[in-house]
């Protein structure tokens, strides 16, 4: 009965955890905060539970090497890359059986894996005990579904679980629902035990052939468990041989999702998938599959974003035209809709209050150490978040480009049908594109960024001497067909048909433009960035439409960076994941102010050099603005730049830059970013002014007394803190100061400068440090841990904190008097305890 | 001579970080012990009332920190110990080899009037464990190379022997303090002589 309410408590917190993550109906689960971390450590509990054969490279290792073997296709079998230690893996996991179960769960395999590992009753019983939870039937089914639930993004398949497994006392056999355990088992394997079990029966009664058909078909029965396939046996080869094609591909979940029936009774889409496959296959199994391939590549961008919700419409959807506008109004109005929701501001301004203020350092992945020596980082995660408009562009346009391409692919294709002399298609084609040319450039001048625009541009595009080919009444066979052609002229309509539509997004003008100014400060030019720009001017300008030409889902202004959230990881392979991300900000001429720590003091702005450099955009939004207008801009004096009105309300703060050099404790005139940025920074402890200015001493008298008793307070707390005589003042000093402030004896935040140069700071350091010194002057234990000085020997007991008299060494922090001992001698600890390392290392050997 | 007076016996417990030091001194005062590890930060003591030789004196035990980067602090404690305890584990060879380490230190920050014969005692600790990676015949000889110091075998865990250990700690303790303060009565100036020669001896002079 015990062992029932772990069972329970397992069950109930894996169910607790999934249902929280999938609540929210965001496209990618781990893209919720510690949602895989949670859920891994649920399922690590029940890997764990009642295991036998500890391995050394984790508790349930022998169990999952049974992938192996199990693993119906060695060739697949990922095993031991699987177990290898990722970097992006959190420390905390060691051992090869937990990077196995984390790296399994974040690519969305797990439940397959574990369906294998568990159809093996032998294996299981091996490495389990028999009270194990993974013993348990019911419960291992329930963990499954699960898990399912998690791949597949759907909370309803939570209702599948047994809900008797809940009740106490409860008989779960009333019930029994089965669940099917391995979904897409593969047909080899099936063969194999086909055979296996024919093979001994043909032994016993010589009835060979129709026993093994039995056998295939009992075990092929869920297949026919679909409603619209009742059907014969000749059917059920077929099926098997669907099942065949989605093991070629990679095993990626997603693969065996769009084949698989699902464990869901009937689902529609899969039957689309099944009824569509068996289309196909009577045609050519071969050419499908490349074509799958193909297609994926190109969709790839869509899924990034859009992630699971439409796999199976996207795959399908590409075969025929209607399908395709269908998937991208799935991607406009399904998966992504919470995400647009959140983008949109209530009152038409950017609203700050709506997420709750994080600290700068908390903000994002900027370290304080680079920030505070002027160097700047960026982590991925940030500038994926801050590229997300890109993202959502490019899948726009992928989809766009994909309609097109499609049609053109007809196109091209037809004409090869026609006339089959390459050079009179060339010619044609050549024709047809200048024509187009011109013609877009006549329109360029009248190019609006309303929502019409892409439409007017497909019509453009779209040959008029083959108006009925614009019609997307097209039946799924008839495209099936267009797309088994093969390899060249599929590359060769591609890359005419990408450049033919993309000519239409440039305007001679844009491509004419040079490119943006330098951005944020001189050192622009060299940075990652800057590099990445020119090289995208100089090479990739005909693949990549600009941001500014593009339709935006929300106008950059209305959607505050942050608010743009983008997953962190991908349940993609690494191939697609690697080419999909875009690791550029902003456009040519124009990119979104960065959260910086600008520790440079501008010099008076000369507005007319400084507008042209910023091409007359506004740094935060990039709004053009006429020349005559400029003047209504306003400067924004911690970025040195010229905002927009919008982007800048004449809020006042302190600057960094000129409190730190020039001790100015003005407020001065700053944009609404650059505010917002400097309100976050106000509290974080980024700053080593001592460090940053070499003649910080002589700006403030209360800047080098507080530096002084700083370092003594830091001295001061090791004592306090870990004596028991001290709880009271333990209390007053533990509160009074931020936390940083004991831990690191030279890093200030803004508020510590203000502070300092009110004397707030030098009254209060006072204070702590005459009740700490009171008290360490007193207590036994205090005094105890005093030093003596080696040097002289003499019997006074000396303190770290008495800096008149006394200097500590800073490798070993052995205490000396001044007159004994400098920094510039040797000091005699470190001195022994070299030597006897020495001593150590030398009889080691 | 003192014996109407209460004598307090100082006691410093060294050795490698988790050889069983806390425990040991837990064990010996509360009859306490756990098998959760607490690493000690600087030092703390402990005191328990012991009679030895019909006299009744009040051990001060001194906990140390065996861990590198908890000895931040300073070791004036050391100054006026009347015995030091150097605690090892019998399963883990490195905690032996070190303990010669500990004995210089010792010496040196304490730097007790006549080294050479100042009291230590052995202990052998955790010999409850398996497998054993020093024989009590190595411990003895290295206790007899300095100078005969007395060696026990102890676990904290189960209690075993070390009433007997700090009993013996004890008398070592009392036989010094005996003895220093017929030094102190000898030679009552000896500290002030020490302290005129300081100023002419500091910095270059000082390389040991």
């Amino acid at each position: 009965m015990a062992d029932t309410a772990i069972y329970q408590q397992y069950l109930q917190n894996l169910k607790c955890t999934v249902e929280s993550l999938l609540v929210t109906q965001v496209a990618n689960v781990w893209s919720i905060y510690g949602g895989l971390n949670r859920l891994y450590l649920c399922l690590e509990k029940i890997f764990s539970h009642g295991c036998k054969n500890i391995s050394q490279d984790g508790i349930y290792f022998n169990f999952i090497q049974g992938l192996e073997w199990l693993q119906p296709e060695p060739s697949k079998c990922y095993f031991n890359v699987d177990c290898e230690y990722d970097p992006h893996i959190p420390a905390l996991i060691k051992d090869k059986a937990s990077i196995w179960l984390y790296r399994s769960l974040e690519s969305h395999t797990l439940s397959t894996k574990l369906s294998w590992l568990l159809l093996d009753n032998l294996h299981v019983q091996s490495c389990y005990e028999p009270w194990a939870f993974l013993c348990q039937k019911e419960y291992a089914d329930a963990t499954l579904i699960c898990l399912k639930a998690v791949e597949r993004n759907q909370a309803t398949l939570l209702s599948e679980i047994n809900p008797c497994l809940f009740l106490k006392n409860a008989s779960t056999k009333e019930f029994v629902k089965s669940h099917r355990r391995c979904f897409s088992f593969p047909d080899n394997h099936l063969k194999f035990c086909g055979k296996s079990i024919s093979h001994l029966r043909n032994m016993a009664d010589k009835n060979s052939s129709s026993s093994q058909d039995k056998v295939v078909l009992g075990k092929l029965k869920p297949w026919s468990s679909l409603p619209d396939l009742q059907i014969d046996s000749a059917m059920k080869v077929i099926a098997t041989k669907i099942n065949f094609i989605s093991k070629t591909t990679p095993n990626t979940p997603i693969h065996s999702k769009k084949i698989s029936p699902s464990l869901l009774k009937v689902d529609y889409n899969a039957l689309q998938t099944a009824t569509f496959n068996r289309n196909t296959l009577r045609k050519c199994i071969r050419k499908t599959n490349d074509c799958e391939r193909e297609v994926k590549r190109i969709v790839i961008n869509n899924s990034d974003i859009i992630e699971h919700a439409p796999i199976s419409s996207c795959k399908y959807g590409t075969t025929s035209s209607d399908k395709e506008s269908d998937k991208s109004k799935n991607f406009l109005s399904h998966s992504p809709l919470s995400v647009v929701d959140s983008f949109l501001p209530t009152e038409g301004e950017k609203d700050y209050s709506r997420h709750c203020p994080k600290r700068f350092i908390e903000d994002g992945g900027m370290s304080i150490l680079p920030m505070s020596t002027g160097k700047l980082a960026r982590s991925n995660a940030e500038l994926d978040r801050e590229n997300a408009h890109f993202s959502i562009s490019e899948a726009i346009i992928s989809a766009m480009e994909q309609l097109k391409c499609n049609r053109d692919l007809k196109l091209v294709n037809e004409e090869l049908l026609d006339d089959s002399d390459p050079e009179v298609m060339d010619l044609k084609q050549r024709i047809r594109f200048r024509r187009r040319q011109r013609h877009v450039d006549s329109k360029t001048s009248q190019w609006s960024s309303d929502t019409i625009s892409d439409i007017k541009t497909d019509t453009t595009v779209s040959p008029s001497s083959t108006p009925s080919e614009e019609s997307p009444d097209l039946s799924s066979s008839e495209d099936v067909d267009d797309i088994e052609i093969d390899q060249a002229t599929n590359s060769l309509g591609d890359s005419q048909g990408l450049s033919m539509s993309l000519a239409s997004l440039y305007s001679d003008a844009d491509i004419v433009k040079k490119p943006r100014g330098v951005p944020d400060g001189a050192s622009d030019v060299l940075s990652a960035e800057g590099v990445a720009l020119t090289l995208i001017s100089k090479f990739n300008e005909k693949h990549l439409p600009k941001a500014s030409d593009l339709d935006w889902l929300v106008s950059e202004e209305e959607a505050p960076q942050a608010l743009l959230p983008l997953p962190k990881c991908w349940p993609l392979d690494q191939k697609t994941a690697d080419k999909s991300t875009t690791l550029l900000r902003g456009t040519k001429d124009w990119a979104p102010p960065r959260p910086q720590i600008v520790l440079t003091i501008h010099p008076t702005p000369a507005r007319k050099t400084l507008m042209e450099k910023q091409n007359y955009r506004c740094a935060g939004c990039g709004m053009k603005v006429a020349e005559k207008y400029a003047s209504k801009y306003r400067y924004c004096n911690y970025l040195g730049k010229y905002f927009c009105t919008g982007c800048h309300k004449n809020q006042v703060a302190y600057l960094p830059a000129r409190v730190l050099y020039k001790w100015d404790f003005k407020e001065y005139q700053v944009s609404t970013f650059s505010y917002k940025l400097l309100e976050q920074m106000y509290y974080d402890p980024l700053f080593r002014i001592f460090d940053l200015n070499k003649n910080a001493k002589k700006l403030c008298g209360n800047l080098e007394f507080v530096r002084k008793y700083r370092l003594g307070l830091i001295y001061l707390k090791e004592y306090i803190f870990t004596c028991r005589f001290a709880e009271t003042v333990q209390e007053r000093l533990e509160p009074a100061l931020p936390s940083y402030f004991l831990a690191k004896p030279d890093e200030y935040s803004m508020d510590d400068l203000v502070k300092i140069k009110n004397g707030e700071m030098k009254n209060k350091l006072k204070f702590l440090v005459d009740i700490c010194c009171r008290h360490t002057s007193e207590c036994k234990l205090c005094i105890a841990r005093g030093y003596i000085c080696e040097v002289c020997k003499d019997g006074v007991i000396i303190f770290p904190w008495q800096m008149k008299v006394v200097s500590r060494c800073s490798k070993c922090s052995a205490c000396y008097h001044i007159k004994c001992w400098t920094e510039s001698n040797e000091c005699l600890r470190c001195t022994r305890i070299n030597r006897r390392k020495q001593n150590a290392n030398s009889t080691d050997i | 001579m003192a014996s109407r007076k209460k004598i307090l016996l100082k006691v410093i417990i060294l050795g490698d970080s988790s050889v069983g030091k806390t425990s040991l001194m837990n064990q010996y005062v509360s009859r306490k012990f756990t098998n959760q590890y607490k690493a000690t930060i600087g030092a703390d003591f402990l005191t328990k009332e012991v009679t030895v030789d019909d006299r009744t004196v009040t051990l001060q035990i001194w906990d140390t920190a065996g861990q590198e980067r908890f000895q931040s602090l300073g070791v004036a404690f050391y100054r006026g110990a009347d015995c030091c305890v150097l605690v090892f584990d019998v399963t883990a060879p490195n905690t032996f080899k070190s303990l010669d380490s500990w004995r210089d230190e010792f010496l040196i920050q304490a730097s007790p009037r006549d080294p050479e014969n100042f009291p230590f005692v052995l202990l052998g600790n955790k010999v409850d464990l398996e497998p054993r990676a020093i024989s009590a015949k190595r411990a003895q000889q290295w206790c007899q190379s300095k100078n005969n110091i007395p060696y026990f075998e102890t676990s904290a865990k189960e209690g075993l022997n070390v009433e007997q250990a700090f009993l013996a700690i004890a008398k070592n303790a009392l036989a010094q303090q005996n003895s220093t303060i017929d030094l102190y009565n000898e030679f009552p100036d000896q500290i002030k002589l020490t302290n005129t020669q300081k100023p002419s001896g500091s910095g270059d002079s000082c390389a040991c």
